[in-house]
């Protein structure tokens, strides 16, 4: 796995260098931010905190903001040719994906710990079950690998960045809303396995409400490495063409 | 350094590098010499380990550019057509981190070192978006050069830079003879004779001569070219008083003068002093005119599409 180190710092690096990222990180913030307002104001006259208000959230933004993230990782290379350089440096194509969604992952990690900050004020306003929190950051951050890994596929095929950010939203938000089509359907062994298939469903009623379970991690790791497995046959491909 | 062995690649049925069979010695400078579209960026693409050959092969410092593609890749500096560049980066940055990626053992003491071979150490934080286009090539050609390469290859690294610029990048590329072994690409001839020890010219994916430069024009001239002038005769009789000489090929009026060109072997100089003098003429001039490689590429890529 020579190079992987390599490309992922410089990943990091175009990530704090470029504006789309900033204005990922202001958008999320911004709209957790008046969520969190929200939910606390409510909170306090009608129930208890929500521990997973932000992950929870998250869960449902991150449908459009992790494309956004992810779209230019392998579109501008194939575009601006930079690809064809990477492919003849002496590493194999597997480290070349796989260090750039793990500059994808580690940008997404430094911004989910900006909303950390939600935590510290639910903490001084009130006695937040903390476990309960972490649980559904854990959960969060293995959704948004999840969703950055179907991003960069859909980066490998297509070297337009609007195309490959509009194909992984509809992707993610049809992953996301299958989750609503396994809850109006009669059959309940047909709604399980839809619900077992989804994004969501791994999430909202496992890690959102302060359980880790195995299946739950497996499904995200699995999902990540399908997608990586996937794009870096995607990026082999484009040798042979 | 590099053998390149019936390499052939096809598109679908369209078939971009057909059979092709050359050599460049350690630290040679080899020229592909084409026109757009014979083949040279395929063939370039296939010995940088890119793409693979559809069937042939090529050895790299003896490796096999298929099966040990890694290895190959290590020594070779590659710098495409259109300069790959990330216009994020610093340009010292840049240049790092494909020291990094081929496994540089002092990546930026290296870096360091390749920009100051192509003249951009004062540059060294300037973001690469704001180089100007020349700078941005010998910034592709720094990247090219920063693990040292044994083989560095080249694709038309001259084009589209102002005159000036492409003088400099000549003299980088001829500057890096006897280190690295250099497989260059080019359409323009000038620039082909010039930098290079051998040229191999390739039309339509296939060799249609090979040689150094020299070796190439005498190999190619059929037969010899004399410039002549003579006065006191007008261009109708003297044309006609040269062109029944033997071993005459032809005459053409240029100029003051003629072009006569002889055949193959065919000393006619002797001849053509004798016969203008018995005539009652003046030889003014007459000197040999060498075949210019331009002239002897369209002649063989108009040959190869003629056919």
């Amino acid at each position: 796995m020579t190079g992987t180190w390599t490309i992922f710092r410089r990943e990091v690096g175009q990530y704090f260098a470029q504006p789309t990222a900033y204005l990922v990180a202001f958008g999320m913030l911004l709209l957790t931010g008046l969520y969190f307002n929200a939910d606390l104001a409510f909170s306090v006259t009608e129930r208890m905190v929500n521990p997973a208000v932000i992950p929870e959230f998250l869960s449902f933004i991150l449908v459009f903001f992790a494309p956004l993230l992810t779209m230019r990782l392998l579109a501008e290379e194939t575009r601006e040719g930079t690809l064809e350089l990477l492919l003849t440096a002496p590493v194999s194509d597997t480290p070349i994906v796989v260090g750039k969604f793990l500059g994808a992952w580690f940008y997404y990690t430094v911004l989910l710990a900006l909303t950390f900050v939600y935590q510290f004020i639910v903490m001084q306003v009130t006695n937040a079950d903390l476990g309960h929190s972490l649980c559904a950051y854990i959960g969060i951050w293995l959704y948004g690998g999840a969703t950055l890994a179907v991003g960069l596929l859909f980066s490998a095929l297509t070297e337009n960045q609007v195309v490959a950010a509009f194909l992984a939203m509809a992707t993610l938000l049809f992953l996301w809303l299958g989750d609503l089509a396994g809850q109006i359907v009669a059959n309940l062994d047909l709604a399980r396995l839809i619900r077992e298939l989804t994004l969501g469903g791994h999430f909202s009623s496992s890690f959102a409400v302060g359980i880790v379970r195995a299946e739950d991690i497996a499904y995200y790791a699995g999902m990540i490495a399908i997608m990586l497995f996937i794009s870096i046959r995607v990026v082999e491909s484009k040798r042979w063409r | 350094m590099i053998e390149v062995e019936n390499l052939t690649k096809h598109y679908g049925h369209h078939t971009a590098v057909d059979g092709l069979t050359f050599t460049a010695d350690a630290g040679e400078i080899v020229g592909l010499l084409g026109p757009n579209g014979a083949g040279k960026t395929t063939t370039m693409r296939m010995l940088t380990g890119f793409m693979p050959p559809t069937s042939g092969s090529a050895r790299i410092a003896g490796f096999d550019i298929f099966t040990d593609s890694l290895e190959v890749r290590k020594r070779v500096g590659y710098l495409p057509e259109r300069v790959p560049l990330y216009p994020d980066m610093t340009v010292k940055g840049y240049v790092t981190f494909w020291a990094e990626l081929r496994g540089a053992k002092q990546p930026r003491q290296q870096a360091e070192r390749a920009l100051e071979m192509v003249n951009l150490s004062d540059r060294r934080n300037t973001l690469v978006r704001n180089l100007s286009k020349g700078m941005r090539q010998r910034l592709g050609l720094a990247q090219a050069l920063v693990h040292d390469p044994q083989v560095v290859i080249l694709d038309e690294p001259t084009i589209g830079i102002d005159p000036q610029q492409v003088i400099e990048v000549r003299e980088r590329v001829r500057a890096l003879r006897q280190q690295h072994t250099v497989l260059f690409s080019t359409h323009i001839l000038s620039e082909a004779e010039q930098i290079c020890d051998r040229v191999v010219i390739i039309n339509k994916g296939k060799i249609v001569a090979q040689g150094a430069p020299n070796a190439l024009r005498q190999q190619l001239q059929h037969g010899v070219n004399l410039y002549v002038q003579i006065s006191g005769a007008n261009s109708a009789t003297a044309g006609r008083l040269l062109s029944d000489l033997r071993g005459v090929q032809s005459v053409e009026a240029q100029g003051d003068g003629f072009i006569v060109r002889a055949r193959q072997g065919a000393d006619v100089r002797g001849d053509i002093a004798q016969r203008v003098v018995q005539a009652g003429y003046t030889l003014l001039e007459m000197r040999p005119v060498a075949m210019t490689l331009e002239e002897i590429f369209l002649d063989i890529v108009g040959k190869g599409q003629a056919s």
